[in-house]
């Protein structure tokens, strides 16, 4: 039992971003506080005060964590109770009453006091200006547009850096494998992507043969991916280039 | 201009309708527009969950243009019943829907003018990094590309959205449709899904979050004369309470573009981790988890404040609460499997606090019978997800 409790303190930690200096679970805890003291309107303290109270103990409740991941058979989404708290409405609400008369000047305090807390979303290495009105890297939009065929679908086998794109173009193009194989811990596995991505130097005949069971109608690799002997010499041919990317064509599929 | 006109259509104009008729039944204190919207949107999305569920159980083949007809024909008859609500409620001479009770208003300071500018600049700048900005998550493999083939293969769910093989029915993702409805606003509008999810589905998401913030500051910073009948207003006037009344409503009022302008700041700078439900709203705006977190769990919060709320002195009955906590439970359920859940714990601890101040058992019942769509629900899930038992 002190071991998932522990596991909930991480979870929360985690969430909370106090490993990244995040504070705002400071500001959230000091306004639940303010307003146990202070809200006098009865729904109020049970909506905004107690029930959240309430959520927070369930939250670190050993319990109550083994009965939400043995119903729900999934342990990775129990930060999700966190959601429940609703930490921004609180917190606002909790400094408004704070700042009382003084209004502008708290409102000044306070947005300092989240920037200095917080972290700005639009830093994220996520979050680039946009190519096309996808929201998609060109490369892969300009790369499907070459490969994909006017009628019927076909399998096409891409480098990691394209998989989650692809078939967010065309779902006229099936992968060998998704996104499932990028991530760790799922414990997937499968030969072509070992073939395509594990391998530091693609051994070309395995990787045909694993290409051809699928059938791959092409294959695109990174210009600079090691490989024993060119496909060129297994019955590709140089398709085309986007980019970094360079796109094969199984020439084989194609007489057949 | 199609696609705009048809967006307009499906995205402002049926929801609009649609809201039309849980206002009807709202305190006439409560109405504005936007709440109008609001409600408008978890009717329809109700109605959509309705519809689509049992299609994505049941319908083997083309079950997405089965579910789409019956969406487009159900909405549209909604829609026209909120026309109706609205034209007969207007020649009975009642409130009107969407001002509700005209009362007159103190003018607006200066401060207070700058303060909503400040919010409106904020809330802009997100919609300009939404739609200008990229933002990637490795869920839209799945959830977008659901949202494309239901658009392109006329399937839904029946396709494994990562690499393109068949399928069977996934129980966690199976009765999460909101990417189906996406899909519907794309077949609707002939624009591609993914368009249609990163570019139109966060332009429209994030108005309709801060518009539930705003509803739920209204009910926070609640002026003084709000609620307050005509004749109550005139004997407060006739003891010299106006004065008083004036100056706290003034001030109260002043609150509300302050907590707005909070608001938008917890979101822009709320990404202290992957996790928050601000980092959700702001990177991943169109994924259906997305939505519980920042829209559809603040409307829980809307509503409990709502229905125990006291407006003047007695507290109303307000059958259009009850209908939207209802139409909330199922928006949740379309939006994430998982959130039904969570919801529900939500309510039953707000409920068991709210029964505890109220002192009354029948919160629980109550609370608990506009839950209903839940227990259905999650019924379906847990029959799915253990059926090889029985099989």
């Amino acid at each position: 039992m002190w071991g998932i409790f522990l596991e909930s303190v991480v979870i929360f930690k985690n969430y909370m971003g106090f490993h990244e200096n995040g504070y705002l679970a400071g500001i959230y805890l000091f306004m639940l506080l303010y307003l146990w003291l202070t809200e006098k309107d009865r729904h109020r303290r049970a909506v905004f005060v107690y029930a959240p109270t309430l959520l927070l103990l369930m939250f670190f409740c050993p319990l109550f964590r083994k009965l939400f991941v043995r119903v729900l058979d999934d342990a990775e989404t129990y930060y999700r109770l966190l959601w429940l708290l609703q930490m921004s409405i609180v917190s606002a609400y909790g400094m408004v009453r704070l700042c009382g008369r003084h209004l502008r000047i708290g409102l000044a305090v306070m947005c300092v006091a989240v920037i200095a807390c917080g972290n700005y979303v639009y830093d994220s290495e996520h979050i680039t200006k946009a190519d096309n009105a996808y929201h998609l890297p060109q490369d892969a939009v300009d790369i499907v547009d070459l490969m994909e065929p006017e009628e019927g679908r076909i399998t096409v086998l891409v480098p990691a850096d394209l998989i989650y794109y692809v078939r967010q173009y065309s779902t006229n193009i099936e992968l060998p494998y998704g996104r499932e194989m990028l991530i760790n811990r799922w414990g997937y596995y499968n030969a072509m992507y070992e073939a395509m991505e594990q391998a530091e130097v693609i051994e070309t005949k395995t990787f045909v043969t694993l290409t051809r069971e699928y059938p791959c109608t092409y294959v695109v690799l990174k210009e600079d991916r090691r490989i024993e002997e060119p496909l060129t010499d297994y019955g590709f041919a140089v398709y085309g280039q986007v980019g970094e990317f360079v796109i094969y064509k199984d020439m084989t599929l194609a007489d057949s | 201009m199609f696609s705009i006109i048809s967006l307009l259509f499906w995205l402002l104009v049926i929801p609009f309708c649609i809201g039309l008729i849980p206002v009807r039944f709202l305190s006439p204190d409560r109405r504005n527009p936007g709440l109008v919207i609001l409600a408008g949107y978890f009717c329809m999305w109700a109605v959509f969950g309705i519809v689509t569920i049992p299609a994505v159980l049941w319908v083997q083949y083309h079950n997405f243009s089965v579910a789409s007809d019956c969406f487009t024909v159900l909405s549209i008859l909604c829609a026209a019943a909120g026309l109706l609500v609205w034209y007969r409620n207007a020649k009975a001479g009642n409130p009107g829907l969407l001002t509700g009770r005209s009362r007159e208003k103190s003018p607006m300071v200066w401060a207070e003018r700058i303060e909503w500018f400040i919010f409106f600049g904020l809330a802009g700048f997100q919609l300009y990094k939404a739609a200008v900005y990229a933002s990637f998550d490795g869920d839209d493999a799945y959830y977008v590309v659901a949202s494309l083939i239901a658009q392109q293969a006329d399937v839904m769910y029946r396709i494994l959205p990562l690499t393109g093989g068949s399928t069977g029915l996934d129980v966690r993702h199976a009765l999460a449709v909101f990417p189906m409805w996406v899909a519907f606003i794309a077949v609707k509008s002939d624009i591609h899904a993914t368009i249609v999810s990163h570019v139109v589905m966060p332009l429209v998401l994030i108005p309709l979050t801060y518009l539930m913030y705003y509803e739920i500051g209204r009910i926070l910073f609640r002026t003084e004369t709000d609620g307050a009948d005509g004749e109550e207003k005139e004997r407060a006037a006739g003891t010299g309470r106006k004065k008083t009344g004036d100056r706290k409503t003034a001030g109260n009022r002043e609150k509300l573009p302050v907590f707005m302008i909070l608001m938008c700041m917890f979101q822009i700078f709320g990404n202290v981790s992957i996790y928050t439900n601000e980092t959700f709203f702001l990177t991943r705006t169109w994924q259906g988890k997305a939505v519980a977190g920042s829209l559809v769990i603040p409307a829980f919060l809307w509503l409990f404040l709502a229905l125990y709320d006291r407006i003047g002195k007695e507290r109303r009955s307000e059958a259009g609460l009850w209908l939207l906590l209802a139409c909330v439970n199922v928006t949740a359920g379309i939006c994430s499997s998982i959130a039904i859940f969570i919801v529900s714990i939500l309510t039953a601890v707000t409920a068991f606090c709210l029964m505890i101040v109220e002192r009354d058992f029948k919160v629980l019942v109550k609370i608990g019978a506009a839950c209903i769509p839940n227990l259905i629900y999650m019924g379906i899930y847990v029959i799915m997800a253990y059926s090889y038992l029985l099989g």
